[in-house]
């Protein structure tokens, strides 16, 4: 589903956010990427949804070659991958309802379609009730949310997130996290980069640790502090 | 792609709407400089036709009447043939006098009806060694047996070219300066409704919407925002041929008499005018979008 090979990127000459990785996700897997500040797990992140390009090794995902896909084709790849984000970049002025529509009607799907899908995706993710309110009148627990139904509306087989409950309050972050494993549970592969302590030891899923551009750990079941619950 | 009218024309309008100040500026600045090209281009048509049988150096014209005898043209051909200031002259017979005819008086369908080729004088083009005889050598021939008439204006024809070209070169200087401040303003006004619809563009990136869908509104609105300049820059162009044909009337300018803009002229001015307003609206956004739209 998703392979990276030798990897390097960087920014600036001689510095590398991205230096020499290689991993692997398999279908339906569920991976912490954690690991401090600038450590690099963003970019990794961006290149999985080709909006950067690995300065050297390969990029594979859902069965493509980032590397080799021209620009106008990267619009329908994107299609079939998920992406929410710390600041949830919902439209402030659309309604829940709204937000999740515009996705679904930029790439083409019809008024009908999505009458018929929004209301489908916003149950699933608790806000049958609250569809109609704009991001401002919802809770930042809430708005997250509105952000993953626009994501899974398709339902992707990639799911990333980049610290989606990094500007949340530690229980609205577990709802967050119980949605988020309730997606893979359908077979979609959630990878998230984090710095959340709490939950990462808690989910007890596999952690890929970044530091300064290189892995330093890849552990099947694992926690946060190296040793700490081992 | 699925790019839905409904989709594009919301965006656009909405667009167009939220900028509507400075789509406004631009717009008029457009219609401005058409208008001045449009202008220029009626002043050179309007010339061309006037000045049309004074082409190649003719400085004397001599109408005979319609119904002029052999012998009375033989004795006229037979002056030009001795008389030493004449260089040479060329006969115009009637069925070229009529189609000259035909394009001077094409505004006036009364007149053009009224008259048939075979009423039509034949006449001849005469070029003189020196231009400044022109008045004594056309004195010869007024008046003689079957000459209608001589015109010998060559000298202020001269001068009407001669204004009315520096006439168009500084009405189209001047549009071209408008014009390139047009696309400048497009470009800007393109540049403000990216940046204001930047959460849109980045959301639209993040689920897949092709980079031609996100182009499209902004292409449209400098698009509209051209053709909106064109029209009335259009219409501006109707009026101002109204205003020549009630000036050359009212004031029976005799050089101007030729000075006629045809349904064609006119025609192939709003064209001109047209494609100018689409390109430089559509040359502003697309420079817009290159830079500022990063998709
Ligand atoms: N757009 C950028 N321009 C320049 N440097 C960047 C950019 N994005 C990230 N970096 C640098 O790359 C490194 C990795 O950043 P990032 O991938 O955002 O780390 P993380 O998400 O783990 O905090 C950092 O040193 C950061 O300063
Ligand atoms: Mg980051």
């Amino acid at each position: 589903m998703i392979r990276l090979e030798n990897v390097y990127k960087s920014y600036a000459p001689g510095q590398f956010a991205l230096k020499g990785v290689s991993l692997e996700v398999e279908r339906g897997e569920f991976v912490f990427l954690i690991g401090p500040s600038g450590s690099g797990k963003s970019t990794m992140l961006r290149l999985l949804l080709r909006e950067d390009i690995a300065d050297q090794g390969s990029v594979w995902v859902a069965g493509k070659d980032l590397s080799k896909i021209p620009s106008w084709k990267v619009p329908y790849f994107r299609r079939n991958i998920g992406s929410i984000f710390q600041d949830f970049r919902l439209l402030p002025n659309k309604s829940a309802y709204e937000n999740v529509a515009f996705a679904l009607e930029v790439i083409g799907k019809s008024r009908k379609a999505a009458e018929k899908q929004v209301p489908q995706i916003l149950e699933l993710v608790g806000l049958a009730d609250k569809m109609h309110r704009l991001p401002n009148e919802l809770s930042g627990g809430e708005q997250q949310r509105v952000a993953i139904a626009r994501a899974f509306v398709n339902r992707p087989l990639i799911l990333l997130a980049d610290e989606p409950t990094g500007n949340l309050d530690p229980e609205t972050a577990w709802g967050v996290m119980r949605l988020l494993e309730r997606i893979n549970r359908t077979g979609t592969a959630v990878v998230m980069a984090t710095h959340d302590v709490g939950i990462v030891d808690q989910m007890r899923r596999r952690v890929v640790e970044i530091d300064s551009g290189a892995i330093a750990r890849d552990q099947i079941r694992g926690v946060y502090g190296l040793g700490v619950h081992q | 792609m699925g790019l839905s009218v409904e989709y594009v024309v919301r965006e656009t309008a909405g667009n167009l709407w939220r900028n509507r100040l400075m789509s406004l500026a631009a717009m008029l600045t457009i219609a401005v400089s058409l208008a001045l090209v449009g202008s220029a281009l009626l002043l050179k048509q309007g010339v061309a036709t006037s000045t049309q049988a004074w082409k190649g150096g003719v400085q004397l014209l001599i109408f005979m009447q319609p119904n002029a005898t052999n012998a009375q043209s033989k004795a006229i051909v037979t002056q030009l043939g001795t008389l030493p200031s004449v260089q040479r002259y060329s006969y115009v017979n009637k069925a070229v006098s009529y189609q000259e005819f035909r394009r001077l008086f094409a505004n006036q369908p009364d007149l053009l009806n009224s008259v048939s080729e075979a009423q039509i004088p034949p006449s001849y083009r005469v070029v003189l060694k020196n231009p400044s005889e022109a008045p004594s050598i056309g004195q010869i021939f007024n008046g003689q047996p079957g000459v209608k008439a001589v015109d010998y204006n060559f000298a202020a024809i001269q001068t009407l070219e001669k204004v009315s070209s520096i006439a168009q070169g500084v009405i189209i200087g001047l549009a071209v300066i408008l014009l390139l401040s047009a696309t400048v303003l497009i470009l800007n006004v393109i540049r403000v409704a990216i940046f204001s619809r930047r959460r849109e563009v980045t959301v639209m990136k993040l689920v897949g919407a092709t980079n031609w869908f996100i182009r499209i509104p902004f292409m449209l609105e400098g698009f509209t925002q051209g053709l909106v300049g064109a029209l009335i820059a259009g219409a501006a162009v109707l009026g101002i041929r109204a205003l020549f044909n009630y000036l050359i009337q009212r004031f029976q300018v005799h050089l101007l008499s030729g000075f006629v803009l045809t349904s064609h002229d006119v025609l192939m001015t709003e064209l001109v005018v047209f494609a100018i307003g689409v390109v430089v609206g559509t040359t502003g956004s697309a420079l817009a979008v290159r830079r500022y739209l990063d998709v």
